[in-house]
């Protein structure tokens, strides 16, 4: 969409659009030609400057008091206009505040360091019994103060004081000034390591008491302060957020002609806006500047132009769209595999996982993680992980799973029970089942894959009918490789779960009717991928690969089925059932052990299940589905306006 | 001195059993060092993206975990040699 005007409308149309909330503006670089030759960058609507410093200050108040918009919950949403007036009075008022609190704290926190500082000079001196200021200010003494090891004797004359109470000793020395260096002498011989007397007219016990009282003193004080701060922010986090809001649109709309197209008197902005608004946008505009703007709707190439993408799938595979942002967000004229993976994903998921009470440990944490996790990503990531949940409790309800243990009735359909501990005489896993049907899951979906690069290449090249035909007969290649493949190995060899074709009748050299059509599927199939891009030829072997890949669901799946298995074979079997039969102060602890080994060995399992099925699961559908038919690269959808969740107009 | 053993049908099939759990083990244990190698590196470079860039942290998991693939095919190698 175009809209023109002249500059007198710049405010009210940015108004509006603002207001609507639909209108992603198409940033004017000031570089490229067609038609803007002339055009510069618009420049901010006045106040803007204003308007940021006092964000600025509403910023550095919210750090100080440690709130974060994003992690508050709405209390309801403030009127607009009320909340300007209450922005000059209150906030400067706030700031005083916080800035005297600030200093208060920081002169208690200096006087507490200082103190500290005092003590440790004392400490050494606690059991000295006369007052510190005799130690000072003698002509004709000097004082040595020091640790050493042992009691000596001076050989010069000497008042010594010697206390073995502190640690090191302490021994103060009178001497006088000119048997001085002898004595220092002698003691450093000795070992004495001096200190520095403190200079405090006091008794150093009544005064270290004196200090230790203080010090508790500040501290409780700086408590205080402390509360009082998180009271206030209490008081204020409701006005700082909705004031942060109001003043963050603000600049929003205010800076928006820097994103237009401007010339002396008039500007140019070029957005998109998703069709069904486009007559609402037209005549909100119309009227908010009284008819004094001209809209138009352009035309616009589906394949070349970065078209901004908003997705548009069912309520049940919403949250499955933070794994399509992982990768990337589907281009314009895609088909959105988001539905797929929204269904696809779990029953992978709960493939390889396939254990009730797994299944119901992690449907706990979703629950549980609400209301830990904030933010819109984490939020669907949980409702994503309720859904693997659930799938995993239902494989593991078929797979009869629980723990490791095997639940009252069998597996319906594929035995995963491996032979150890308990079950070492049991029906032995399906391996070769698992292996097949996964091959089976991988075929079916490379064949979805690349039935959905031809329906894309259809729309895309609808107007280059040759281009297309080559692509669509470049994927029909593909798929008729793959089952031409197929087909020969079913003449050849008779697998479990797949069709056996080998008793058919035989015509040229061992290879029976089916083989022969196989034989033929498989080379129309390469003309066909190499009339479409001869280099493709040398990925044939992903034909083989890719559906290979697929095993990995039976064998993480088997493997987390082990560890369980070992897990129960090791804590119980191993360590509790001996100890049961001896029941003594050993066996108890012998069992707490066990039960400490089977609680980690589950946990283990379960965060490996976790990390493990579902990595697996999604690389699956990045690499082996994706890679058949997804170009994505599309532009995230960014509207010129703001949900507000504070405030009101 | 040599130890002459009967070669019986149970201890062919011991000796078997013996010789596949072997090649099982040899099948994950050699695919897990090369596939440890390959995580190794792009581990490392996966971290040093993400302590730039924060949001990069889903894309650089997958492609962290692309090269299972390779231990995957020596479990099932192991698999079918087991079973």
């Amino acid at each position: 969409m175009l809209i023109v005007a002249s500059k007198n409308q710049l405010n009210s149309v940015v108004r509006e659009l603002y207001h609507h909330n639909v209108f992603h503006i198409e940033d004017f670089t000031g570089e490229e030609g067609d038609g803007y030759e002339g055009f510069t960058i618009g420049a901010p609507l006045s106040g803007a400057a204003d308007l940021s410093t006092k964000i600025l200050r509403i910023r550095s108040l919210e750090n100080t008091y440690g709130i974060n918009p994003e992690k508050t919950d709405e209390n309801g949403q403030q009127a607009c206009t009320s909340l300007e007036a209450r922005i000059d009075s209150e906030l400067s008022s706030i700031e005083a505040n916080v800035e005297a609190q600030n200093a208060e704290q920081n002169g208690i926190e200096v006087k507490i360091r200082e103190y500290e500082q005092r003590l440790i000079e004392l400490e050494p001196f606690i059991t000295f019994p006369v007052n510190l200021s005799l130690l000072h200010g003698y002509e004709n003494f000097s004082v040595l103060a020091g640790h050493i090891p042992k009691d000596v004797e001076l050989p010069v004359d000497a008042e010594t004081f010697f206390d073995t109470g502190v640690p090191g000793n302490l021994l103060v020395a009178i001497i006088a000034k000119s048997s001085l260096d002898e004595a220092t002498t002698f003691l450093s011989e000795q070992g004495l390591r001096l200190i520095p007397i403190p200079d405090m007219d006091c008794i150093a016990s009544e005064r270290i008491a004196w200090f230790t009282q203080e010090i508790t003193r500040l501290t409780a004080e700086k408590e205080q302060i402390d509360e009082r701060i998180k009271a206030q922010r209490e008081e204020h986090e409701a006005f700082l957020v909705a004031c942060d809001e109001l003043l963050t649109a603000e600049v929003e709309q205010m800076e928006a002609p820097l994103r237009f197209a401007t010339t002396e008197k008039t500007f140019v902005a070029e957005g998109w806006i998703p069709s069904e608004s486009v007559d609402k946008i037209t005549s909100g505009l119309q009227t908010a500047t009284g008819g004094k703007v001209y809209v138009e709707e352009l035309e616009f190439d589906p394949v070349n132009d970065t078209v901004p993408i908003e997705y548009d799938n069912p309520n049940f595979s919403k949250p499955s769209e933070i794994l399509m942002d992982t990768y990337s967000r589907p281009g314009y004229s895609e088909l959105d595999p988001t539905i797929f993976l929204s269904i696809i994903f779990p029953i992978f998921f709960g493939f390889i996982l396939g254990d009730v009470a797994y299944g119901l440990v992690l449907l706990a944490v979703s629950y549980g993680l609400r209301k830990v996790v904030k933010g819109e990503a984490g939020k669907k990531l949980l409702v994503v992980l309720r859904n693997l949940s659930i799938s995993s409790i239902i494989f593991g309800l078929l797979f009869s799973e629980f723990l490791g243990f095997p639940l009252p009735w069998a597996p319906i359909g594929i035995n995963r029970h491996l032979n150890i501990g308990t079950n070492s005489s049991g029906h032995a896993p399906d391996v070769v089942l698992l292996l097949v049907l996964s091959a089976w899951i991988g075929i079916l979906h490379i064949t979805l894959g690349r039935l959905i690069h031809i329906r894309n290449a259809s729309v895309r090249f609808r107007n280059h009918k040759s281009h297309r035909n080559k692509v669509i007969l470049g994927q029909t290649g593909w798929i008729f490789v793959m089952w031409g493949l197929l087909l020969i190995i079913w003449s050849i060899a008779a697998i479990p779960l797949m069709p056996d074709l080998t008793a058919l009748p035989q015509i040229v050299s061992g290879f029976n009717v089916a083989g022969i059509l196989g034989t033929v599927m498989l080379l129309t199939g390469v003309a066909g991928i190499a009339q479409d891009n001869i280099l493709e030829l040398t990925e044939l072997p992903t034909v083989l690969s890719h559906v290979l890949s697929y095993t990995r669901l039976a064998a993480v799946g088997l493997s987390s089925v082990a560890i369980a298995m070992v897990t129960n074979y090791i804590a119980i079997g191993l360590i509790i059932e001996p100890a049961l039969n001896d029941l003594s102060l050993i066996g108890i602890v012998v069992i707490v052990f066990g039960i400490v080994v089977f609680l980690l060995g589950h946990t283990l399992n379960t965060v490996l299940g976790l990390v493990g099925g579902g990595l697996h699961s999604i690389r699956l559908h990045y690499v082996e589905f994706f890679t058949k038919f997804y170009l994505g690269g599309g532009k995230k959808y960014n509207p010129f306006g703001m949900i507000r969740r504070f405030t009101e107009e | 001195m040599v130890v002459e053993t009967i070669m019986t049908v149970e201890v062919a099939q011991a000796s078997a059993m013996g010789m596949k759990a072997i090649g099982a083990g040899m099948a994950v244990g050699l695919t897990g060092l090369a596939t440890s190698f390959a995580q190794y590196s792009i581990g490392t470079a996966a971290v040093g993206a993400v302590s730039e860039n924060k949001d990069i942290f889903g894309l650089v998991l997958i492609l962290t975990v692309l090269p299972e693939t390779i231990v995957i095919f020596g479990l099932v190698v192991a698999l079918l040699m087991l079973f």
